[in-house]
């Protein structure tokens, strides 16, 4: 199960598993999205290189207007594969119990 | 436990449900499932993706031990192709200079406890182990 939506305020709420098969409705979904983007990644279980991919290209694409991706509400287990995969040198991460 | 499935990235589905059911039956520590999930897919996927010359299922087992949990996949007529040896990557590197490709292996090398590659008959066998964390 994986479901990408806009919720309030203009944040982009991420819910399930962000994996291989999940990785093109995510980047169909965030394809769409111009200016700064924020994803509240609360209910992401899991992520693998495929969702890693879709979030590498889109932060590009914006941050090539100025803009970008920032990352909130972060649970342990994805802040690890975030970490060794160098992402938290690329984007603005908050923890999920920094909120 | 053992399981084919079908070279579709649809099967990453049911692959996670074959895990859940070793975990649960095991009584694996859910702290293993991310990592064990990961390299479980990442695997397949690159076996779906470049063993593109095999139309045969994909063989999944999974075994627990006193110190977590084996895995082994097993693909057929297939060529040769070392995960285990794939290349790096820098993780770095800015973000003008990063692209994707390569990260999904980077990360199975980067968090399994050991992993070995067998290839024999056109058959490809990679297999990894994940340990409880005392």
């Amino acid at each position: 199960m994986f479901e990408i939506e806009l919720g309030d305020e203009g944040i982009v709420a991420v819910d399930g598993r962000l994996d291989a098969a999940q990785a093109v409705k995510a980047q169909g979904f965030l394809d769409q999205v111009e200016g700064q983007c924020v994803l509240d990644l609360t209910k992401l279980e899991y992520i693998s290189s495929a969702g890693l991919g879709v979030l590498l290209k889109t932060h590009k694409r914006l941050m090539g207007s100025g803009n970008g991706i920032k990352l909130i509400n972060v649970n342990h287990h994805i802040h690890d594969i975030f970490r060794y995969s160098g992402f938290d040198k690329l984007f603005e991460i908050v923890p999920a119990s920094d909120k | 436990m053992k399981q084919k499935f079908k070279r579709s990235f649809d099967e990453l589905r049911n692959i996670v449900a074959m895990t859940e059911t070793i975990f649960r039956e095991a009584g694996l520590q859910a702290e293993l499932r991310h990592v064990v999930d990961l390299a479980t897919e990442e695997l397949f996927v690159n076996m779906v993706t470049y063993n593109t010359e095999s139309d045969d299922d994909i063989l999944i087992e999974m075994r627990s031990h006193e110190h977590g949990v084996e895995v082994s996949l097993t693909d057929y007529n297939v060529n040769r192709f070392d995960p285990t040896v794939a290349g790096q990557v820098d993780v770095d590197a800015p973000l003008d200079e990063r692209a994707p490709g390569g990260l999904g292996l980077y990360l199975v090398l980067k968090m399994v406890d050991s992993i070995h590659y067998e290839y024999r008959n056109r058959q490809s066998k990679i297999t990894f182990i994940v340990d409880r964390k005392v």
